[in-house]
């Protein structure tokens, strides 16, 4: 079941997105090896723009989870909404931010900051580089692990969904040091910590501005996600650098990927054409131009402008 | 020699050094923050004191005449009154203070040590709002009736090139001292002022999209003290916004026409960029001096407040937004959040 990718249409309301979650698990038809007690789900919160946004995961998308989850497992099943701090983002205010107080109040789950969790270091070596990670101990213990990405593009590695989710678990806040060798870094996290579950938040996908995509989508394997995350924002996944090294690694496998549900077609219709300026080089050449300007003219970089 | 401390190396602090380097007769001797990395960019510029708490730029000899205070607004009324019994002149980043009683010592404070005190509006200093107050000054639109006022950022929550953590007292109700209405309010309450004169709030709505306990949206209506004319305040921090995206509008509306910022701005700011940048160029090398950050069209302003800041004291006249006026600014603040709090109550 590993390469199985189930899509799901839904709409931009609480029973629409619940609905679609407990349809694309019946596809999915997936059942955990071991008897199942606590649930962590990890959304994407890496700011404090709102799902509307595009940016960050849907509370509701989490709350059609915890639904479905106890319908399965059990009411008494313990669930954990679990996030790490980033360099610009404090958990505790995202929580309280984006609706997820709210939510836990709703549903009696706890949430839980990964920064705050024991914490194990481990050194994993992607591409010949040793690259070490503080990871929360909890994501290692819990029976399942639901991984719950935004379907999103992103100057620096193109485009980001499952497996940079992952990446947002490290329990270190300033993730920003990993940042010259995001890819690496993003294929050694997800060597250590395996969800055993995707179910990805394409309701209000971005594409650096808020796309209504839709899409409910999920998967035991990351990888596989994303390569058809790639697909559905209309990049070849084959040209996407972590994409690349994945398979370099061993981390995953497109050959056998099968799509269960709705078409990737239907989804890759409405997701924008990609613009230049917002490409990665075309924003790093503007940063230079200014610097090359400021030093021939003598003109000021106001703060907000400085790259370093 | 203008010999000056800079207090506070945030966003803002960083932007008033840099620009200080470029202001005649200017030069920034000391700086003070909490922070080890600002510090240290500040003494690689040749900052000659460099402290880790401002109570010890005071205390030191270290030849300073003026400050400017970008600190979190709490620290505003402490930091001002130490300046000021230290004889010095004082240019604050809004607000002035956190609350009207603060403000009114402040003034008193101003008086009793015949400094210079102006608080940072930028606003008044944007290119855009300079010409229409010309403009209105001139009779261009008859009787001013109604002034719309719109900014829509997203605060403290602005994403910079590099991500960057909002200071954790902006959650803080009591050392922030309000949400938007104190932080963009203050500006556009300061702008109808400058349009209009003495007002008072006739309705005040708050709104609290992000659960916080400081309000993230606000809409005010002021009313002139002298005439009857109005002022629409929309202010929001919830907007995901990236320079130079700016949701700010001012419009007019006279009795013979109408004057809106959205004309006066560039259309396009990337366009804009290069133009201007390339008036500099030629500008540089047949000798003349540059418009300093005129290729951003905002931060133009910050250098233009300091510009004046620094004029006001040499020819001793009073600064265009003085402690008087920052107090009146904050009288009305109170009174919008007085009416809003009242009414939810009554509601």
């Amino acid at each position: 079941m590993g390469n199985v990718v189930a899509l799901a249409n839904t709409q931009n309301t609480q029973d629409e997105i619940s609905n679609s979650i407990f349809d694309i698990m019946h596809i999915l038809n997936y059942e955990p090896k071991d008897p199942v007690n606590t649930v962590a789900i990890k959304p994407n919160l890496c700011y404090y723009w709102n799902a509307a946004t595009g940016y960050t995961t849907d509370a509701r998308v989490v709350a059609g989870i915890i639904d479905y989850v106890r319908d399965i497992f059990g009411k008494n099943t313990s669930i954990r909404v679990v996030e790490s701090d980033a360099t610009a983002m404090r958990t505790k205010h995202a929580f309280t931010m984006l609706g997820y107080r709210k939510l836990a109040d709703e549903k009696n789950v706890e949430l839980f900051n990964l920064s705050k969790d024991n914490i194990v270091e481990k050194e994993v070596t992607v591409n010949g580089r040793k690259i070490n990670y503080k990871i929360p101990c909890s994501l290692l213990e819990t029976d399942l692990f639901i991984n719950v990405p935004k379907l999103k593009l992103m100057r620096e590695t193109k485009i980001t969904c499952a497996m940079k989710n992952i990446f947002g678990c490290i329990a270190s806040p300033r993730k920003v040091v990993y940042h010259p060798f995001l890819n690496e870094a993003i294929i050694g996290i997800n060597k250590i910590l395996q969800p055993h579950l995707t179910i990805v938040d394409g309701v209000i996908a971005s594409a650096f501005f808020p796309v209504k995509l839709g899409l409910i989508m999920a998967s035991t394997d990351v990888f596989s996600i994303d390569w058809i995350s790639s697909q559905i924002m209309r990049y070849e996944p084959s040209r996407i650098e972590y994409l690349r090294l994945a398979r370099k690694e061993k981390v995953g496998d497109p050959n056998g990927i099968t799509i269960l549900g709705e078409e990737i077609n239907s989804f890759r219709e409405i997701f924008p054409e990609r613009s230049v300026g917002n490409s990665n080089w075309w924003w790093n050449l503007q940063f230079k131009l200014l610097r090359l300007y400021s030093s021939i003219v003598g003109d000021i970089i106001p703060p907000i402008l400085d790259r370093i | 020699m203008f010999k000056v401390g800079i207090i506070g190396l945030g966003h803002i602090g960083m932007l008033h050094m840099r620009n200080c380097k470029y202001i005649d007769n200017v030069k920034v001797v000391a700086v003070a923050d909490n922070s080890k990395r600002p510090l240290k960019k500040a003494e690689n510029d040749g900052v000659e004191h460099i402290y880790n708490d401002y109570h010890d730029l005071f205390s030191d000899s270290n030849d300073i005449d003026s400050v400017i205070i970008s600190l979190p607004n709490f620290l505003h009324f402490d930091c001002i009154q130490l300046a000021l019994e230290s004889g010095l002149n004082v240019f604050v980043e809004k607000p002035m203070a956190n609350t009207v009683e603060e403000c009114r010592k402040i003034v008193k404070l101003v008086e009793k040590s015949g400094r210079k005190l102006m608080v940072g509006h930028t606003m008044r200093f944007y290119e855009a709002i300079e010409k229409m107050k010309e403009e209105e000054s001139k009779g261009r639109i008859g009787d001013l009736e109604v002034v719309t006022l719109e900014a829509i950022t997203n605060g403290p929550f602005t994403h910079p090139a590099v991500p960057k953590r909002v200071p954790e007292w902006w959650f803080d109700p009591d050392k922030a001292g309000g949400g938007v209405l104190l932080d963009i309010g203050y500006h556009l309450i300061d702008l109808f002022r400058l349009f209009v004169g003495d007002s008072n709030v006739i309705f005040s709505s708050l709104d609290f999209k992000f659960n916080l306990p400081i309000e993230d949206g606000a809409i005010v209506i002021l009313r002139s003290s002298n005439s009857s004319t109005k002022g629409i305040i929309n202010l929001g921090w919830y907007q995901k916004l990236i320079f130079p995206q700016n949701n700010f509008r001012c419009i007019l509306h006279g009795n013979s026409g109408y004057l809106s910022s959205d004309d006066l701005v560039p259309k396009n700011m990337y366009i804009h960029a290069v133009k201007e940048g390339t008036k500099n160029f030629f500008r540089k090398i047949t000798g003349k001096k540059i418009r300093y950050l005129y290729y951003t069209y905002y931060y133009e302003a910050f250098y233009k407040e300091l510009v004046h800041f620094f004029d006001c004291i040499k020819h001793d006249r009073e600064t265009e937004i003085s402690a008087s006026e920052g107090l009146k600014n904050m009288e009305i603040i109170e009174e919008a959040y007085d009416f809003f709090n009242k009414n939810r109550l009554a509601e």
